[in-house]
This record gives structure tokens, sequence and C-alpha cells, in this order.
């Protein structure tokens, strides 16, 4: 139906609406309106997609001038793929509505890997494959020297959209990945490129955080984006990795071995170049002295991504003399090579900031600072001209290059680690993140994100899920039947009680609750243990008596094929019982609908491994820069990912799922406060420190309790409004005190 | 020799004699063991005839007592339950004496057991599926009430019908995912393990791994016996080239991926970070040599776990046990179940539905109308009287009482007999015959559970037997003659034999209420129309 949100008429494509979604589009009305960043949290499954795109798209059509352009980035592949299906829903709502077809252009856009249609390199399996293989193919020398030499391999599809693709838009629609696929069979073009061609008019861009956080990837894909674009982050609790993920090096000493080959080849290389085609190196020369604006020319089907994180300003530059002609550069290499592989000769792990690093270069192999900003750049101008076709071979030469740029061009927050494991890294704490306006499911409390991102938002706020019955059950065990303290922390963790007591606990439920139940361990370290123990004391034995048990490892494969048996089994009632990890890939991307995931047992605090040297590092950064107290950060953290872990089980209002927390350090008010507003609404004084025997009473009573059958006149009103019942004074005024709560 | 030469005389002279064995024991008594080609037999030291005589196809099975033990025997099992022991007392040549026997019954017994009744095993599976005909059979048949044949003479037929359509679309029972945990190793005196598997468990083992089962029916002999003798002769090379085969299927598992996209965690990541990008440490690969025994041995434990699981959960769908043909046995080795391609993954779209938004416009049903759903999730709570009156009823009724009692007249000439008076008083006074209704509810808690079986059992047996003696009439053929005769004498016999004593035993424990009563009843009108019935045909005779 039509809904009037604070006087823009807004199209919703269902017959009913939660109050929180109506509450949640008037914050982001208020966000958009004050053109600022904005922070909003919202329960799993209260539908923030829809209520999101519903109100961005109505203003977009209102205000075609203020908001060009919807990035959405989201985590996931399905993730991505469940945006688009909700856009195309509410297109369709609208051509219902209005009776005329809209000139929308909405689309996804994924790696190569998930969009190629070329017959061998589509079978590949791996990301990198691809890429590789598709390079191969497309790259602008090898497509350049297929002029004198046609029997050069060709990908048509490329090809075709390159002749034509660029002068046809892609047409008006809403396109999933498969869509796209479709298309470019259809017209014969690359749906990669159709794609990455259209999101520079598309109104409507749907991607991976990737693309515009990794810098590396980011100035491929997205550097043309249009300023007036509303950025939108959803899941965003795990950005701040994101982050530091994309911005981080590693260097082994394998890599600097690898790296020297490739210095070799190169000299090699320039050798016989100059020996037969001198001109070209002359040439390279002389563009280099015109800066290297120039060199993005044709440069977008390369696999070199764009010189990492560069501004704008350097490239206008020239490149320094000391690095301009080939062999100068190769030399220079040469020397930040040694410098490393003597810097990785340590007995004991050292930590730079960077302008230490760079200091120490600086006295060591005088390389200064503004030739190592130019590395990256100039590698790949010289990889270019010497027209080297198998890239893959200089991917440890550009490694060491791009961190050369990266450690001088950021000063601040970086550092460096250098560990007797042989290798060094490099990290970046802070990164900028242009406008963060959405709402991750689980984020508490939210004005840590702020302040660890450093940006100022317009609105905040949190929003909890409105609920006709509470089919949510948060429980807090923190005592064995025997009265031993249930905990995690490491003065416990080896203890046979505490592990026979955990055995226990997991026991019980799996007597009591149907179907799925997933349990999250700390670590993986720490849930091999557990295991091997309650498989020497046989309680394994009796679980496997009432579900069957799956387990995460840490090989990805292996674990989507327990997760897909895990699935079969609740499927079929016999149940099942999955044991995982938080952090773990499972924690992360998988939900557990329904009978899926009837309860979910968090064995612990998760807290991360606080003896890491980048995480000290970390901490360190925020206590200087932003005041943001170590133990804060480090609860904070815990807290979101075993919110994370928990939240997997409920998916909507129709959903119901057992929570039980066990550790008694879940009950201390500091832990229990940052745990989200919707789950600590349901936590009652009476459920904080209960014994395993309690906890089996009141999941019982509260399993029986949500078996009953529950319909949607049980929601109205209360947990579900229609039209008639949200425009009341009444509902509005509660909606409006509701937004003012957080 | 000489013993031997007259026991082979006794014996009926076609018979060919394979094997004899000397000083043999059958209960603590020197004897001679003899191997026929039918049948096997013992006969004591000095008389010329067999005390012990079995048709090899009586025999269920042979076991053998364990290498480490003292006395060296050989039972034989039966397919009736019983069993019959040989000790092997030749102190040189006992253990040689018992492998001869062992070997050559080995060889014996499958001959016999391919012609084993048929009919045997169908009702010895209708017995087992069946708990309660179980009953029934140890109450008439085994007590001798009615004889075998009697029993399943219209039980084999009829059920046959209703059996096989049953059992068409029966559904198969899955397996227990624990059936490993159900295996109590023990150990066998010499510090070694035993481990003693079922059948049930040996069933859910070939079901599960198919390779051991191809490799259970490649290398072991069809007449060893299962229960001994697949660990002593089941060579370790056997179950690590099992273990092998498993870890392939395994492997096939995880390469051939999964089906839902939503589950499958390489695709779920849309990034390509390059090596050596990225926060994750990168395992330098000296330490995997520091990776203790115990961790390794940790990860291989949770392997065993999936593995397992995912291959219990495709033996329950894999369509029976027997390996219908060769093609559907690969392909169930993997692990993988044929029914996965059946297993949907959820579409994308309904991935976003939100079913409580919409109307619904779905047929509509009907909703369990729970008036007191607290009952329902807490069991039956005992009644309590809610009979209310209000106080106004109460006072009115007492006005009206005390209204009849003023106008009150004895008659003075109609008043019952003293006796009668005092009989009903006690009748009406708690205890007493017409007060019982209060007390009836108590039955069930004045009588012990064990006595209760009893007479459920007494129950259904007499049930079972009026079925036949009623399915006699009307009585036209001379065989139903005769079989009404026959089941009025049973009847007679089961009341002798099993309710007698029954009642006896209920009065013995001062159980006062009349517990057989009904079932004296039923006896009784079955005797009377039995009566009834035989006085007309005397009459007709006459």
């Amino acid at each position: 139906f039509r809904l009037n949100i604070d006087g823009l008429l807004v199209y919703f494509p269902y017959d009913y609406i939660y109050p929180e979604q109506y509450s949640y589009m008037l914050e982001l009305k208020r966000t958009l309106d004050a053109k600022g960043h904005g922070v909003l949290e919202m329960p799993s499954g209260t539908g923030k997609t829809i209520s999101l795109l519903s109100l961005i798209v109505a203003y977009q059509r209102a205000f075609p001038l203020e908001v060009t352009k919807l990035i959405y980035c989201s985590r996931t592949v399905p993730e991505i793929e469940k945006v688009v299906e909700e856009l195309r829903k509410l297109m369709q709502f609208y051509t219902k509505e209005t009776g005329e077809t809209n000139n929308f252009l909405a689309l996804a856009l994924s790696s190569r890997k998930n969009l190629c249609i070329h017959p061998e390199v589509s079978s590949l399996r791996f990301g990198k494959e691809v890429d590789g293989k598709c390079h191969s193919m497309t790259a602008s020398y090898i497509r350049a020297q297929r002029h004198s030499n046609p029997s050069l391999p060709t990908c048509r599809f490329y090809e075709e959209f390159n002749v034509v693709g660029r002068q046809v838009p892609l047409p008006a629609g809403i396109y999933n990945l498969d869509d796209l696929k479709d298309y470019g069979r259809r017209k014969g073009h690359c749906p990669y490129y159709t794609a990455r061609y259209a999101i520079l008019h598309a109104n409507i861009v749907v991607y991976s955080y990737h693309y515009l956080l990794d810098p590396k990837i980011a100035d491929l894909v997205s550097k043309e984006l249009a300023k007036k674009s509303v950025v939108v982050f959803d899941e965003a609790h795990n950005i701040d990795n994101v982050c530091i993920d994309s911005m981080s090096v590693n260097i082994t000493r394998r890599t600097l071995d690898r790296c020297q080959t490739n210095v070799e080849t190169l000299h090699n290389t320039i050798q016989q170049i100059k020996e037969t085609d001198a001109a070209k190196l002359k040439e390279e020369y002389r563009r280099l002295v015109e800066g290297l604006k120039e060199a993005n020319v044709a440069r977008e089907t390369d696999v070199y991504l764009a010189n990492p994180v560069l501004p704008d300003e350097i490239l206008k530059e020239a490149v320094p003399g000391t690095i301009r002609t080939a062999e100068h550069f190769v030399g220079f290499l040469r020397r930040f090579m040694e410098y490393l592989k003597s810097r990785l000769r340590v007995q004991h792990v050292v930590q730079e900031s960077a302008p230490q690093f760079l200091k120490d270069i600086y006295e060591k192999v005088c390389i200064d600072r503004k030739p190592l900003r130019f590395c990256a750049e100039r590698l790949q101008s010289l990889l270019r001209t010497l027209e080297i076709t198998d890239i893959a071979d200089f991917s440890a030469v550009t490694l060491i290059s791009n961190f050369a740029t990266l450690v001088s061009t950021y000063s601040q927050g970086l550092t460096v680690f250098i560990h007797t494991l042989e290798y060094l890294t490099g990290t970046c704490k802070n990164f900028f993140v242009m406008c963060v306006s959405v709402a991750p499911q689980t984020l508490s409390p939210l004005d840590i994100y702020p302040r660890m991102l450093d940006f100022r938002p317009v609105t905040m706020a949190s929003f909890t899920m409105t609920l006709a019955r509470t089919c949510l059950c948060p429980l807090i065990v923190g005592r064995g039947n025997d009265q031993v303290a249930l905990s995690s922390k490491f003065e416990t963790r080896e203890d046979f009680a505490v592990i026979r007591n955990y055995g226990n606990l997991l026991l019980e439920m799996s007597a009591i609750v149907p179907d799925g139940i997933v349990a999250f361990f700390t670590s993986y370290v720490y849930m091999e243990n557990i295991v091997a123990s309650w498989y020497e004391q046989g309680i394994l034995e009796n679980i496997q008596r009432n579900k069957l048990i799956f387990i995460e490892t840490p090989d990805a494969a292996e674990t989507s094929m327990a997760l897909e048996k895990y699935q079969e089994a609740c499927e079929n009632g016999r149940g099942a019982i999955l044991l995982s990890v938080a952090r773990g890939k499972v924690s992360e991307g998988i939900d557990f609908v329904h009978h899926f995931g009837r309860a979910v047992v968090m064995f612990g605090v998760p807290y991360v491994y606080t003896q890491s040297r980048i995480l000290k590092a970390r901490l360190e950064y925020l206590r200087d820069h932003f005041q943001i107290r170590e133990n804060d950060f480090l609860t904070f953290d815990a807290m979101r990912h075993a919110a994370q872990c928990v939240g997997r089980a409920i998916r909507g209002k129709t959903d119901y799922g057992l929570m039980v927390f066990a550790d008694k350090r879940y009950a201390r008010a500091d832990k229990r406060g940052k745990l989200p507003r919707w789950i600590q609404e349901h936590l009652s004084e009476g459920s904080l420190n209960l014994t395993v025997d309690e906890c089996v009473h009141m999941a019982k009573h509260f399993l029986r309790q949500m078996a009953q059958p529950f319909r949607q006149e049980d929601q109205l009103g209360l947990s579900l409004l229609t039209l008639e019942q949200l425009q009341s004074e009444e509902m509005l005024q509660k909606i409006t005190q509701m937004a003012h709560q957080s | 020799v000489m013993s031997a030469q007259s026991a082979f005389t006794m014996a009926s002279l076609s018979e060919e004699v394979l094997l004899v064995v000397k000083k043999v024991r059958q209960k603590k008594q020197d004897g001679t063991l003899y191997l026929m080609a039918e049948r096997i037999a013992w006969g004591p030291e000095g008389k010329d005839r067999f005390t012990v005589s079995h048709l090899y196809a009586d025999i269920r099975c042979q076991k053998i007592s364990p290498d480490g033990k003292a006395k060296i025997q050989l039972q034989l099992v039966l397919h009736t339950g019983e069993s019959t022991t040989f000790h092997f007392a030749n102190e040189s040549t006992a253990l040689k004496d018992r492998e001869a026997a062992k070997e050559l019954l080995q060889q014996l017994l499958p001959k016999f057991k391919k012609r084993a009744n048929k009919e045997l095993e169908e009702k010895n599976r209708m017995l087992q599926e069946d708990p309660v005909l179980f009953q029934l059979y140890k109450d008439l048949v085994v007590s001798q009430v009615i004889s075998a044949e009697e029993f399943w003479a219209n039980r084999l037929g009829s059920n046959n019908n209703a059996d096989s359509a049953v059992s068409n679309n029966k559904q198969e029972v899955g397996i227990s995912g624990a059936f490993l945990a159900d295996i109590r190793p023990q150990t066998d005196g010499c510090n070694g393990l035993r481990y003693n598997l079922t059948a049930d468990i040996i069933e859910s083992i070939f079901r599960t791994y198919p390779a051991v089962k191809q490799k259970y029916s490649e290398n072991v002999p069809h007449n060893l016996t299962e229960k001994e003798d697949r660990i002593n002769t089941g060579s370790q090379d056997i179950f690590s080239e099992c273990a092998k085969q498993d870890e392939m299927g395994l492997k096939s598992m995880v390469v051939q991926g999964v089906k839902n996209p939503l589950v499958d965690l390489l695709s779920l990541e849309d990034k390509s970070l390059d090596e050596g990008y990225g926060l994750s440490t990168p395992v330098p690969s000296t330490s995997n040599s520091h990776k203790t025994v115990k961790d390794s041995s940790n990860s291989a434990i949770i392997k065993r776990f999936n593995h397992h699981s995912a291959m219990v959960l495709a033996a329950g769908l894999r369509k029976g046990d027997a390996p219908a043909d060769q093609a559907s046995e690969t392909s169930s080795t993997d692990g993988n179940s044929r029914d996965s391609d059946f297993f949907q993954p959820p579409v994308k779209k309904e991935a976003i539905e939100y079913e409580d938004l919409q109307r619904e416009n779905r047929p509509k049903t009907v909703a369990l109308n729970l008036k007191k759903s607290d009952r329902y999730a807490h069991g039956p709570v005992p009644l309590q009287s809610q009979q209310y009156t209000t106080s106004q009823d109460i006072i009115n009724s007492v006005n009206y009482i005390q209204h009849e009692m003023t106008n009150y007249k004895p008659n003075l000439a109609q008043v019952l007999s003293s006796a009668s008076a005092s009989s009903a008083i006690a009748a009406l006074s708690p205890g007493g015959v017409l007060m019982h209704g209060g007390a009836q509810q108590a039955i069930n808690q004045m009588i012990p559970t064990e006595v209760q079986g009893e007479l459920k059992h007494l129950y259904a047996a007499a049930g079972e037997l009026l079925r036949h003696f009623w399915s006699c009439f009307p009585v036209n053929t001379p065989f139903l003659e005769e079989k009404v005769m026959k089941m009025k004498s049973n009847l007679e016999k089961f009341q002798m034999t099993k309710l007698r004593p029954f009642q006896e035993k209920v009065q013995r424990q001062y159980l006062s209420a009349n517990l057989t009563g009904h079932l004296e009843e039923m006896l009784q009108s079955a005797y009377s129309k039995f009566q009834i019935w035989q006085n007309r045909r005397m009459m007709r005779k006459t």
C-alpha cells in the first residue's frame, strides 16, 4: 500500500506492515534529508531491506537530483541476490500501482566467477582461476598483440561487448546475476563487463562491500560513481574488520624468494627489449614524465588493480626520476627487496609504526618515501610495457610494490610487524568510510561504531522487534546441576567438571528440542578439545541417540557438506546438532530459519584471541586516537559475535527459538548491556543464572507454548498493522515513542 | 571303535557318518559325538543310543569358546532357542577335535539353512514384529494350551494378504544414530577386547557402511557364524580397506559440493583477495610438524562424526536393504543419498518472503480449538468436581427438606423387614456394594501392576481362544465340527491351567475385587453355546 512518510509518498509492496518498519523509514528519511551519516540497528527478520528499498526508491523518484544512485553493499552472494529479488518485487508493485513502466535500472555486480558465461572459463571452480583465464584473453595488450598474431585465444563475448555493448546501454529493469547472464547469452555480450559498464548509469547497484571498501578493487569498479549517491552497508557489524582486511599485506620469506625470481625475469626482459626495441622503453619514459594520468587509458580489463589507495593528486604528479627508467626501477626494487629480507632475519617480534619503518629504510638503503609511493604504479606501467602475458607469475612483486605504496602513503594507524615466523605484516587500522547509512542486524552499543570508524552520524537509532508473542527465549546458564560455575574463561577452560556440564547441557537440550540445534564454541581449538573429551566421556554417544551430530571443520567444502546434511536431517524429522565456531564461516553467513535452528547454545564468551599482536596494536590505536578503552572494545567485540551467533536462529516474527548463553559471565551487567536491545528486552531477571535443569525446564515450557498455532490475527494490531491501524492517532504516537527511546 | 561301530549299526543304516569325535562331554557325561549327513548326535559312553540328536536344519548357529579359555567347547543354538554344549575333553587333541567339528559344521549348516523352512522365518518375523502376538504365542503354544499348528492355522493365511499390503507401503525404519554406542567392548581376560555385535547392530553397520557389507560378503564365508567369527577372521586389512573406501566416499562427497547455494560456504564470499593480502595469517609450513598427534586425532574424530552422520542419514533414505541392483549399490556407497536429489534447496524467492506481511489466501483449515491450552501442554490433570451450587440453592433445598420432614408420617404397615433394611444400610455405607462408585477409580491403584499385566495377558489369550471357538460357527463341515470340539476342550484347559491359578493367586493376595468375573462369563457363554450346539447335534443324530 501507499504510505506517507513525513511528506513522502512511499509504495510498500505488502498488505501489512510492522510498526518498526514504519519507524525505520521515518528515521531513514530524516537521515536522507539531513544528507548525513546514519547508523540504524534493527533486528533481523523485521524486513529492513524492503523498508529501506521502498523508502530510497521513493526518495529517488521524488528528488531525482538529490539522490542519483543507491549503492547497496551486502556481504555474501546469496544476500546480494536476495536484495535484488526484493527490489524486483517492489518494482513490480510500482508497475501495478502506477500502471506505468518506470525506467529504473538496477543490477547486481559480482566477481567474474559468478558472472562469466564463457564455456571454458566459467567451468573453472575457483575465483582466482577464472580471473586469470579471463585476463589472459581480454587484457589490453593481449588484444593488441592479436592484431599481429591472430592465433591468440579470444573471448568472443568480450569482443562483442567491446564493439557493440558500449553503445547499447542495458535496458531498464532489474537484473540479478542470473538475469545478467541470460542477457549476456542472448546478446552475446560479456555479462561481467556489461554490468561493470552499466553501474555507471544504473539507479541502483547491489554489490559486495569489497567493491567499495577494498581500495585495490574500489578504484577499478567504483571510482566513477557519482557523488550524490546513497551508500548502504547492510550487516555492517563487521565493517571494521573488512576495512582492516582489505588494507593488510602479508609478506613471507617465500614471497620474497618468488619476488627475487620475478625481478630477475624483469631484468632479463628489459635487457632483451633494449636490444630489440629500445624505442618502447623510451616511449614509456616519456609517458612517465608526463604523469600517470594517461596510464589509465584502456586499463579496465587489466588485472592489475589500480594503485592501492593512491590519492588523486599523486596521479597528477610525475613519477620521480629515480625510478623512471626501467633499469633503475628494477634496481630500486632489488634494493627494497634485499632490505625486506634483511628485516626478516630477526629473532624476535618487532613492531614499528609506518614512519619508523620508512625512516629505517632511508637509513639502511637510502630509499626515499616518494619513490616508494609510486612503486605500485610504476611496476604496472613496466609490466604493461614489457607485454608480459602471464601476470599471475608476478603476483609476488606486485604484492611487494603494493606494500611499499601502502606503507608510504598512510602514515597514521599503519603498523608494520616483523614476526620471527618469517613473515611481515602491514596493517591499517583506520580507513575512511564514505557514508554508512545502515543497519546491520546486530550492532550494539551503537555509539562505538561512529567512534571506531571516526565519523559523525546525524541519526543513530536502534529498533526492537514488536512481538505479539515472545518468540525468543534467551537463557543464561551459569551453573551445572552440581553447582559448578560454567565458564569458558582461561582458568577453568580445561576443567573437566565444566566440560562435562557443558556436555550435559547439550545432551539435555538434544532430548527436548525438536529438529535442529546449533551450538557455538569460542574458538576452533576449544571446540576440538571439548569434542575430544566429550567423545572420551561417552557424551557424544548419548547425544547421538537423540540427534545426528555435524561439526564445522576448517575446510569450507567439508563444512558446506556437513551443513547440507544437517539441513537434510532437520528436514526429514530426524533432527541434528551442528557444532560450530563463533567468528567462523557458519556464524557469519548461514541463517538457521525455523526448524533449522530451534535452539542456539553459545558455549562461553567468544572473546577474540587477545595475544594476537595485530589486535594489540589495534587496541592501542583505538585507545590513543579514539579514547575507546581496551576492555570496552573487547567486550563489545565478544558480545557482537555472541549476538551474531544466537541471532542466527530467529529470522522473523513467525520464527521462534531458544538462545542459551552458557557462561556465567553473561549475567554481568557489562556483558548483558552490550547485547542488542531486542535480546536484552526478553532477558528476565529470573533467567540470569540458571542451572542446567532449570534451563531445560524453562526451555520445555517455552517450546510447548511456541508450538501452538500462530495466526495472522494474533499479530494484527500489535506487531502487524494494516494501513488503517497505522494511520490511527494512537498507533502513530506509539511509533514515534518507539523511535525516541533509542 | 567298538562303540562307534555299534552306534553306527544302531543308527539307521542308510545314514553316513562323516565324523566321529571321542571324549566329548555333554552335561558332565563322557561320550562320543557323531556328525552324520543330516544330523549331529551324541551318545554317552558305553550306551548304544543317542541321547542328543539334532537335525542340521534345526540348528541356527554354532558358537565356540574363545581361544584362551580352559574349556574347549562348542555350542549349538537351535531355532527354538535351546542350545546344547559339547565339551571336548581329550586333553591332547581337544582343540583339533573341536576345529574339525567346527569346520565340518561350517560346511554343512548353510546347505540346510537354505532349505530351512521359509514359513518358519515368516513366523519368526511375525513374532518379532508383534509383541502382543508373541505374548499370545507364549501363553497358548509354549504352555501347550493349543498346538503351534492351530495357533498359526488361520493367522498365516489371513495375515499374509493384509501384511504384504501393509509392508508394501510400510515406512522403512531408519537407523539409530548411536548404534555404535551400543557396542560395549569387554575384555576377554587376556587384555584383549571383545566386541559383541548383535544382529541388529550388524544390520545397522551393513546398511550404514555398504563398503563393510561388501567386504564382508567377499571375505567371510557364509558358513561362519556371524556372532563370533567376524572379529576372529576379519583381519586388520579388511577393515583398513573399508576405512580407506569410506575416506574416498567422504572425499567424493566433499568434491561433489552442495546443491543449496545458501549453504555453500565456498561461493558465499564475494571477494578475491589475492594471496598475501588480508589478515589471514599464513600458517608457516614448519608448524605442521609441530602438530601433535593429539590434535590430528581430534580432527580425525570430528571428520568421522561428520561422515558417520552423513552415512546414517543416507542409509535411512536408501530404499530397503536389499541390494536390488548394482547401480544403486554403487551410487549409494558414497553416502550421498539418492533422495537428496529431491531435496529442493529453498528458492531465492522463497527466502525473501514475509509470509505474515501478506494477506493469507491459502485454504482455510480447521484449527485445533483448545479450551484449556494448559492441559494440552501439561497433559491430563485429575478432574476436580466443579459442581457449583449457589447458597440460595442450598437454602432452598434445606427449606424443602424441612418442609417434607414436618409433613412426614411413617406408614408402619409398609416398612421393610429389619434384615433387608440393615443390608440396604450396609450396601449404602462406605465399602458397601452400592458405594463402589467412588472406589472404582482406585482399582488400578489397588491392584499391583504385575497382576494387571497378567490379567491383560489372560484377556488376550482368552480372546484369541474364543475367537477360534466362535469362528467355528456355524458348524457345517466335519472339519469345523472337529475343531469346535477341540476348541471347547482348549477353553476348558485354559480355564484349568491359566485362569484357576490366577484366581487362586488373586485370592491369596486378598484382593477383594472380582477380577476374573467377566472372563468367566465369557467362557461360560461359550460353553453354553457349545452345549446348545451339542444338544442339537445329539437330537439330529438320534
